[in-house]
Formats: C-alpha cells, sequence, structure tokens
C-alpha cells in the first residue's frame, strides 16, 4: 500500500572538495575540485540511504533525474517518477526548481543529500512548507537540519512514514571563504522541518525530560524568561527559533533572522540593524540582549553582525547578556564562542556564561575567542 | 543467528567475582523464604565501615547508590537549587531535573573536562544541594580536591554529596576520596557502591557515608538487601584482596586500550576509573558500532556526537572491539 508520496534531489556535486583538501564546492570551488580528481561522494550516501529504508513499500518516490536522484533508485529497482530535467552540469537552481515542483506533485517529505549550501537551496524552494531530511554529503556539515549519518537519515524517513512528530531545525550560511582559512563563520540561514527522532542505544536510560520534544523545550525557556523578565529592560532579541518562542510567548511576532526589540510586553523595533538599535539605546537606559547560540559551533557573538556590533554589545554590558538555548542544541557543543570583531570585547565576554536550558535550569558554560 | 553483543556500554567488570562470594551468593539463596537477619546486616555495615575508614553510626547501606542518591535528592532538592556537573551520572540527573527547585549544570569543556573550582564557588546558592561524581561519569575525571571540598562545605547552608562510585580506579584512590571528612563535615554525604571494583554489579550494594545534616533523608529508610546479595557483599569485604588486584589488571587493560585507541586516531580522555571516553570524527559511532555487535555508551544525550564511553572489558572482548572500532574509523576517512 503506497502512503506516502516522497521526493528525492542529490546534489551531485556536494563533499567532492574533501578528498582533494578544499572545502566546499561552493562557486568555482567545484570546478577546481574536479581539476585534482576529486571523486563524488553523493552516489555512496544515496544508496546506503536507500539501502537502510525500511519502510520502502510504503513510499511513492518523486525523484529528480539521472545522477540527482533517479538513477539510485532505478539501481535498486524502486519505482519511482522522475520531476524536472536537468542539463550536463547542474546547478542550485535545478535543486530549487526540481524541489518546488516536488511540493506541487504532492510530495509530503523531501530527502536531499548534499551539503550546507544544497539545505540553503532547499530552504529558498520549500521553507517549512514540508518536512525534509537531510542526509549529509558536504565536506564539513554544520546545519543542525542535517541527519548524523546516511543511516540515520533512513531511519528519520521511517520514522515519518510511520507518523512522527517534525521539529524546526537549522540551516546555517557557512562562509565558505572563511572556512578555507580556517576560521569558522555562519549565520542563521533560515530553518527546515525535520521528523523527530527520538531513540538512543540505551532506552531504559534515554531520559523524557533530557530527550523532551525540542519545541517543548523552547516554549519552557519562553515561559521561564517571560516569567522572569522586567518588564522595564529594553529587550533585544537575536535571531533564532528559541528567540521566535519568547516573543510568542508575549503574544507578538518575530523577525527570525533579525533583531527585534521588546519592552513593557510590546514590540518597539523589528528587524532593527545598529543605528536602530543605538536610537533605542537614546530612550531606554535599562538594556539586555538575548541570544542563542549558533548550532554547531556555538557562537553567540559572530564577526560581521550587521545588529550586535561591538558599540552595541558594549551599550549592553556583559552582565546584561542572557544566553537561552535547548538541551540538545548547548550539548553538542565544546563551549559558547565570542568574535566580534573587537579583540578587547572579546576578553571581556570570555569566561563563563549561564544558559538558560529549560523552565529554571541553567547551564554554566566556557565562552571561548 | 547472530551472537550476542559484546557489552562493553554499563561499567560492569568483566568477570565474575571469586568463587568464595559466589558461594555466599548461594547461601543467600538458601534462605529465600526470609527477611535478612539483622545481625548480618550489622555485620555488613561494621565490615563497610572498616573498608571505607568511617564510624559505623555514619553509614547507610541499601540497594544500589543510585538509590540511595535517589532518597537524597528526593529529601532535599525541592527546596534547593540543585547543582551538579554537566555530563554527569544520568539517573541522578534525571532526578535532580525532575524534582529540584532549580538547576544549574556546570559544563565541562573538552579537551580536558575540568571542573574550575571558582566556577563552583560562583554558581553557589544559598540554600543549594551540590552532586558531584567524582571520578566522573562519563569524562572519568577527578572533579574535587580537598581544597574545593573544604571550601565548598564551610561556604553556608550548602549540602555537598560526592558520588565516589568509581573511586578505586582513581590513582591515589585514598587522595581523591573524600569518606574520611564526612565526621567532621554535618553537610557531606559520599556514595559508593560495590557494583565496579568488587564485581558485584548484579548484587547491587550501595552505601552512602553521611554527615549529620543528611539524617533526615533517610529516616524510615531500612536498606534491607536480597538475601544473596547481603551474604555475596560479607564475602567479598571479608576478603578485599581481590578487588585491589582486579582494579590494578584492568586498569592495565585500560591504559592498553586507551593507547590502541589513540594509534587508531581516536582522541581518549585520560581517565580514572573502569571506562574511557572516546572522541572520533563519526557522529554515529555508537550507532555503527552496535551494528558491528558491540555495544558501548552512546552519550550523545549529554556530549557532541561522535563521543561514546567504552567499559574495560575482558582482552578479547577489547580487541573484538578495537577491530569493529578501527574498521569504522577507516570506512570514514
Amino acid at each position: 500500500m503506497k502512503e506516502k508520496t516522497v521526493g528525492l534531489i542529490v546534489n551531485p556535486v556536494a563533499g567532492m572538495g574533501g578528498s582533494v583538501g578544499l572545502k566546499g564546492t561552493d562557486g568555482e570551488m567545484h570546478e577546481k575540485a574536479l581539476e585534482l580528481g576529486a571523486e563524488p561522494v553523493t552516489p555512496g550516501r544515496t544508496r546506503e540511504m536507500l539501502a537502510h529504508l525500511e519502510r520502502v513499500d510504503e513510499i511513492a518516490f518523486l525523484a529528480a533525474p539521472g545522477r540527482m536522484g533517479a538513477r539510485y533508485l532505478e539501481e535498486m529497482g524502486i519505482p519511482a517518477t522522475v520531476i524536472g530535467e536537468i542539463g550536463k552540469e547542474t546547478s542550485p537552481q535545478d535543486t530549487k526548481q526540481i524541489a518546488e515542483a516536488m511540493v506541487d506533485r504532492g510530495a509530503k517529505l523531501l530527502i536531499f543529500v548534499g551539503g550546507d549550501g544544497t539545505a540553503r537551496d532547499i530552504t529558498d524552494a520549500v521553507g517549512t512548507s514540508v518536512p525534509v531530511v537531510g542526509v549529509p554529503a558536504g565536506v564539513k556539515v554544520f546545519s543542525a537540519a542535517f541527519a548524523l549519518s546516511a543511516r540515520a537519515a533512513a531511519e528519520m524517513v521511517d520514522a515519518f512514514v510511520a507518523g512522527t512528530s517534525v521539529t524546526e531545525e537549522e540551516v546555517l550560511d557557512i562562509d565558505e571563504e572563511a572556512f578555507r582559512d580556517d576560521r569558522l563563520a555562519s549565520r542563521l540561514y533560515g530553518t527546515l522541518l525535520v521528523p523527530e527522532v527520538r531513540t538512543s542505544l540505551q532506552p531504559a536510560k534515554a531520559a523524557s525530560n533530557v530527550s523532551a520534544p525540542a519545541e517543548e523545550v523552547k516554549r519552557d525557556i519562553a515561559r521561564f524568561f517571560v516569567e522572569t523578565m522586567d518588564p522595564d529592560t529594553l529587550i533585544l532579541l537575536g535571531p533564532g527559533t528559541t528567540l521566535r518562542a519568547i516573543t510568542d510567548e508575549l503574544g507578538l511576532s518575530k523577525t527570525l533572522l533579525g533583531v527585534d526589540a521588546v519592552h513593557g510586553g510590546a514590540l518597539v523595533g523589528e528587524d532593527l540593524n545598529e543605528a536602530g538599535i543605538l536610537e533605542l539605546f537614546e530612550e531606554y537606559d535599562e538594556r539586555k540582549i538575548v541570544v542563542t547560540p549558533i548550532g554547531g559551533n556555538g557562537f553567540i557573538f559572530g564577526r560581521g553582525s550587521k545588529q550586535f556590533t561591538p558599540t552595541v554589545i558594549r551599550g549592553v554590558g556583559r552582565e546584561n547578556v542572557t544566553v537561552v538555548g535547548t538541551q540538545r542544541k548547548v550539548r553538542a557543543l565544546d563551549c559558547l564562542r565570542v568574535d566580534t570583531g573587537d579583540a578587547a570585547l572579546d576578553e571581556t565576554l570570555s569566561g563563563y556564561m549561564k544558559v538558560i536550558v529549560g523552565y529554571r535550569e541553567w547551564m554554566m558554560m566556557e565562552v571561548r575567542c | 543467528m547472530l551472537s550476542p553483543p559484546i557489552r562493553l556500554d554499563m561499567n560492569e567488570m568483566p568477570s565474575l567475582p571469586p568463587e568464595h562470594v559466589i558461594a555466599g551468593a548461594r547461601r543467600g539463596l538458601s534462605r529465600l523464604n526470609r527477611y535478612v537477619d539483622p545481625e548480618d546486616l550489622a555485620r555488613l555495615r561494621a565490615l563497610l565501615a572498616d573498608y571505607a575508614g568511617v564510624p559505623e553510626g555514619q553509614l547507610v547501606v541499601g540497594p544500589g547508590s543510585d538509590l540511595l542518591l535517589r532518597e537524597i535528592v528526593h529529601a532535599f532538592a525541592r527546596e534547593r537549587t540543585t547543582i551538579t556537573v554537566s555530563p554527569t551520572f544520568l539517573p541522578t540527573l534525571e532526578t535532580v531535573r525532575a524534582v529540584a527547585a532549580r538547576w544549574i549544570g556546570l559544563r565541562l569543556s573538552p579537551p580536558t573536562f575540568t571542573l574550575e573550582p571558582g566556577v563552583l564557588m560562583d554558581a553557589l546558592e544559598e540554600p543549594c544541594l551540590v552532586m558531584i561524581d567524582s571520578p566522573n561519569n562519563p569524562t572519568g575525571q577527578v572533579m574535587l580536591d580537598r581544597e574545593t571540598v573544604r571550601t565548598v562545605v564551610e561556604s553556608g547552608e550548602t549540602l555537598l554529596v560526592i558520588d565516589e562510585a568509581y573511586h578505586e580506579f582513581a590513582e591515589e584512590s585514598s587522595n581523591s576520596s573524600f569518606v574520611d571528612r564526612v565526621e567532621e563535615y554535618a553537610n557531606l554525604a559520599v556514595t559508593r557502591t560495590l557494583d565496579k571494583a568488587f564485581s558485584l554489579a548484579g548484587a547491587r550494594v550501595g552505601y552512602a557515608a553521611i554527615g549529620e545534616d543528611f539524617r533526615d533523608a533517610f529516616v524510615g529508610f531500612y536498606g534491607f538487601l536480597p538475601q544473596p546479595s547481603l551474604y555475596a557483599a560479607i564475602e567479598a569485604l571479608e576478603n578485599p584482596g581481590y578487588a585491589r588486584e582486579r582494579v590494578r589488571q584492568l586498569v592495565e587493560e585500560r591504559e592498553w586500550l586507551r593507547e590502541a585507541l589513540e594509534d587508531a586516531g581516536a582522541r581518549v580522555i585520560p581517565s580514572h576509573t573502569n571506562f574511557l571516553l572516546v572522541r572520533t570524527g563519526v557522529p554515529d559511532i555508537g550507532r555503527r558500532l552496535r551494528d558491528a555487535g558491540v555495544l558501548v555508551s552512546d552519550v550523545s544525550n549529554q556530549l557532541p556526537d561522535g563521543f561514546i564511553r567504552v567499559s574495560i572489558g575482558t582482552h578479547e572482548e577489547n580487541d573484538a572491539f578495537l577491530v569493529a572500532f578501527r574498521g569504522i574509523i577507516g570506512e570514514d576517512v
């Protein structure tokens, strides 16, 4: 019995830089990777994922053409409807158009194989309209929206087919240029919906409260923050879904990727830049910044932020910076990081900070620069 | 049918206790229709007091040190901010998070996973309950020194509980144990177990040396042990030499495995326990080892992906684990 329509899109060039010492294949780097004799990574990952699917009989597949998907299903004798057309070279445009077409054709889930760049293309194309499963095949994949591995991806697809809940996960905008220079720079690009799989090697030990659904934990954090919030303080809320949970709790809207300001339970600034924030500083003396670390590398203040600049951070003061994050997010970090571009400020922000991780729950985490 | 998996996930000792201990357990089986004899229970308490070097009057015995920790959490955490390290022994953490008025986790950061005394001091709020496992599970690190313990217990209304389940495996374990301070400090309690060094995980014999302030937690707590556990424990403590010898052998094996894992390209955190914390670049390493027939502890609910905690098994088991591990690491390059 076919129940769920699922799309498969493979980015054939993702991950090719790794074997030849490049970091990512964005832009012209793909050609350089080919010149250096790079081997494609995605076929192996795609086959591994498909081989581990247990509920394949309950899936009606839509596939991107040829090496973008259909080839692998055909190899394994899995029937699929091919969507779209591709030329000799494939491009992000192909990924986007095919993803959109699949959703139009009734796909209830998209599986994509690729790296952070592919995740951004999928975000552009479908946003949070349908859940997705990301099979990691990039050189280094940072976005939390990816499964841990091809096998874990198969498990997520099976869980979706069986009917699991979904959670919103981050897609990061990694600056590959910076990554090649061994600097890590990233910002939140958007979010994708991902099936939630909560299993463990030791089910008996997997605590219900340690592994509570991510959205529930975000609501707990938000509820606690709002209960203890000083109504006379100007609160600057950074990007991210955990911060959006706070505005949800207040019954306000949030710019997901930007900075909004709240005072006395009302929005007093939306999608602010540095100038907008400094303008508010003239009106409000009591100020607080609330941020959540970027998944993967833990930056709470990163270089090139157009909002939380060194001037803004100094105008608020370290003691008025509140960090929030789900336990699931912070456990994955070695530490919190700051790189504001102002070495003296980074030094001031270093040390330990209390992160709100739940209702009346904190984690003391080291901040490094 | 697949052969049974190699279990290196529960920090058990790899072999049975000696025959005299098993004979004790059998003796217990022959009295299964009876509750334990109070005199025999008193005998166990005397032996434990002697082994730990604490007055009998300060000892509490119970079926597993985790249950003693649970009693303490339920008695004191509702009214107090409870501080733990993170990562820590999961059952204690779960109880704390379910019960405590407020919880503060002190995050131990890679690569050293040390607890900065200053961070602990800064976190203290009044009144609070501090629960620290030292050596820590899953990092294997000793968390506390004498000076830090003294400062914490002398700071106001703090209750300090130290879980020393693995203390026998720590180098100079007499120096990293704080059981001798319980007489002096009313607000200090130390829990221990025969599960590990004495190879008695299946008997579940835990004990705590408690300062006066902890009495309330154990009012009405009889801590009766099952008959086989009681007599196995008595036998074990009457001739405890085997435990020391097994710890020595295990530490030797642990260091061999640590070097072998490092040679295979893993980062291994030096350990003071009967397990190793291993960091790899393979995010789902635990699952892949399970598929290869080796169970290790997936610590990803407290640490970044790619970490596993592996108990030290027999040499054959450790070898089989290494083969599987090398295969996975090699395949992922």
